[in-house]
């Protein structure tokens, strides 16, 4: 089975592409067989990152049913050992998926032979992004140093929490639950993913315990990215020491990503970073990353295959 | 689970160790508060203005009592009754740093330093035995001590006012040539001897001390 990686970051243009390619790139060079896959539905450009600008298939082909399996549509990269499930040229109506498409996707994703499969999600917070995200431990957070991103990602972080917690009940039974919350902790109880956890634990035991076995088991990664010499390096640090302490799910910091001119040259020139800039600052943070994400992978996926 | 902050012990609201030292504790204030403080960049959009408010008075209150010693041994007495923590916690006090030079010894014991000056020189005046030996043609080291002991100075405190080392003293009391410091010393130590035992003339019995070690020096 492969290991996944869904890379994820609440807000858009802080690397979620880039680094879901660098990555790719990186473990292909290692001679691992790597899968990259768009699923930032209705806006995917993985495809031009990685220069192969007129991808013959893409995923709505495999929603559509015009091809069968997920194999069918994969595509061959200029990289060797480097593939792409292209979201190119989708239909245009694709962002909103449907739920039973969702799951068969998503199962079909986690039968694929690779070595390595990395999902890159579409910012925001929208059901496919969290659903994608929980499919496997082993989730990348990715942010920048700046007010904004750093609101999404914990907005994000909260909605997966949240949706965690939302798959072990029905629209009805949640409602209830939303309700009780409400009463505990006051009018803004529902926003709060923390303390409708509580409120599980308390009515329904069995379930909190689920769920907590499933938050410590979680190995989410934590990425800083475009840190410029002004900036704190240890910020990311704090942060996962601040949801640890508060929203009680453990999140390792990785390290942060050097902030690097030159990443959108490569990206203008559709060329590897990596290669180009082999030397920088950022690419040995990359390098590095690269090393550490693929050394403490789990390689549970978080729902039954069948 | 995350606890709610204001449920947590003040230790664990600074995220310390409880047997860390003050220092430690100003260090966690200040980390948390970098990190709490409204305008902060990690815990952006991460709480509520109210919330926010509640934690910063939280760890303002936990920072007074623990950096403050008699409260913080109060409120850890709190704690190991509650069980929270351990006894162990409480151990003696850290060690002090220690002056590698003793720049305070002199100043430690003023008094025991000091002679009385105006006491000896009476004493000197009254006592037969000193004005005895003070006519000798000849005084030898013997005939020093036997002054020092009728005026009842130890030899330490002669030590501490003329800052000679007490060696050299033994040696000037014994006749000891061995012993003795850098010839170019000797007069100007036994001087300050004399001085600090507040005999008079100082000049003259240096003299005829010199005079009974020259003696000694020709026997042998």
């Amino acid at each position: 089975m492969a290991y996944i990686w869904p890379i994820g970051g609440g807000k858009g243009g802080s690397g979620k592409s880039f680094l879901t390619c660098t990555l790719g790139r990186l473990l292909a060079g290692f001679g691992k067989k790597t899968l990259l896959i768009d699923l930032d539905l209705g806006a995917a450009n993985l495809h031009t990152f990685l220069n192969v600008p007129y991808p013959t298939r893409n995923l709505s082909d495999f929603i559509r049913k015009k091809c069968s399996s997920l194999e069918d549509i994969i595509l061959a990269t200029p990289t060797p050992n480097l593939f792409l499930i292209s979201g190119a040229n989708d239909t245009l109506d694709i962002a909103n998926l449907p739920y039973e498409k969702k799951m068969k996707t998503m199962r079909s994703i986690a039968k694929l032979q690779y070595d390595c499969i990395f999902l890159d999600l579409g910012a925001g917070t929208s059901f496919n992004t969290l659903d994608f995200f929980l499919i496997s431990q082993n989730g990348i957070f990715i942010a920048t140093p700046e007010p904004t991103s750093i609101e999404n990602i914990y907005r994000l972080i909260r909605s997966i929490y949240f949706r965690r917690i939302r798959q072990y009940f029905t629209a009805a039974a949640f409602k209830e639950l939303e309700d009780q919350a409400e009463q505990d902790f006051g009018s803004e109880a529902y926003n709060k993913p923390e303390c409708i956890m509580q409120t599980v634990q308390r009515l329904y035991p069995e379930t909190g315990a689920k769920l907590e076995n499933d938050f410590n088991s979680y190995k989410f990664k934590f990425i800083l990215n475009q840190l410029r010499k002004q900036d704190d390096a240890g910020l990311g640090p704090q942060m996962c020491r601040l949801i640890e302490r508060h929203l009680g799910l453990k999140i390792e910091f990785v390290g942060n990503v050097a902030y690097d001119e030159h990443v959108h040259d490569a990206i203008c020139r559709r060329i590897s970073f990596l290669d180009r800039y082999p030397y920088t600052r950022a690419a040995c943070d990359l390098r590095r990353l690269g090393g550490q994400i693929t050394d403490s992978a789990g390689e549970h996926l978080m729902f039954d295959i069948d | 689970m995350g606890k709610k902050f204001a449920k947590l012990n003040y230790y664990e609201m600074l995220d310390i160790k409880p047997d860390v030292p003050s220092f430690e504790v100003r260090n966690a204030y200040n980390a948390a508060v970098q990190m709490y403080q409204t305008d902060s960049l990690p815990s952006y959009s991460f709480f509520s203005p109210e919330e926010r408010k509640e934690i910063l008075a939280c760890l303002e209150k936990a920072y007074l009592t623990l950096i403050n010693e008699k409260k913080r041994e109060d409120y850890d007495s709190e704690l190991i009754e509650r069980g929270i923590l351990d006894e162990s916690v409480r151990k003696p006090a850290a060690k002090k740093s220690v002056n590698i030079f003793n720049i305070n010894r002199v100043q430690g014991r003023p008094d025991a330093a000091k002679n009385d000056s105006a006491g000896l020189r009476a004493k000197v005046l009254e006592s037969n035995l000193i004005s005895e030996i003070i006519a000798q043609e000849k005084i030898s080291g013997a005939d020093l001590q036997k002054i020092r002991n009728e005026l009842a100075v130890p030899l330490e405190n002669i030590a501490l006012e003329t800052k000679i080392r007490i060696n050299y003293l033994h040696a000037i009391e014994g006749d000891d040539s061995q012993a003795f410091p850098a010839a170019i010393f000797l007069k100007g130590f036994i001087k300050s001897y004399l001085k600090s035992l507040c005999l008079e003339p100082a000049e003259e019995v240096c003299t005829k001390y010199l005079n009974h070690l020259a003696s000694l020096a020709k026997k042998t």
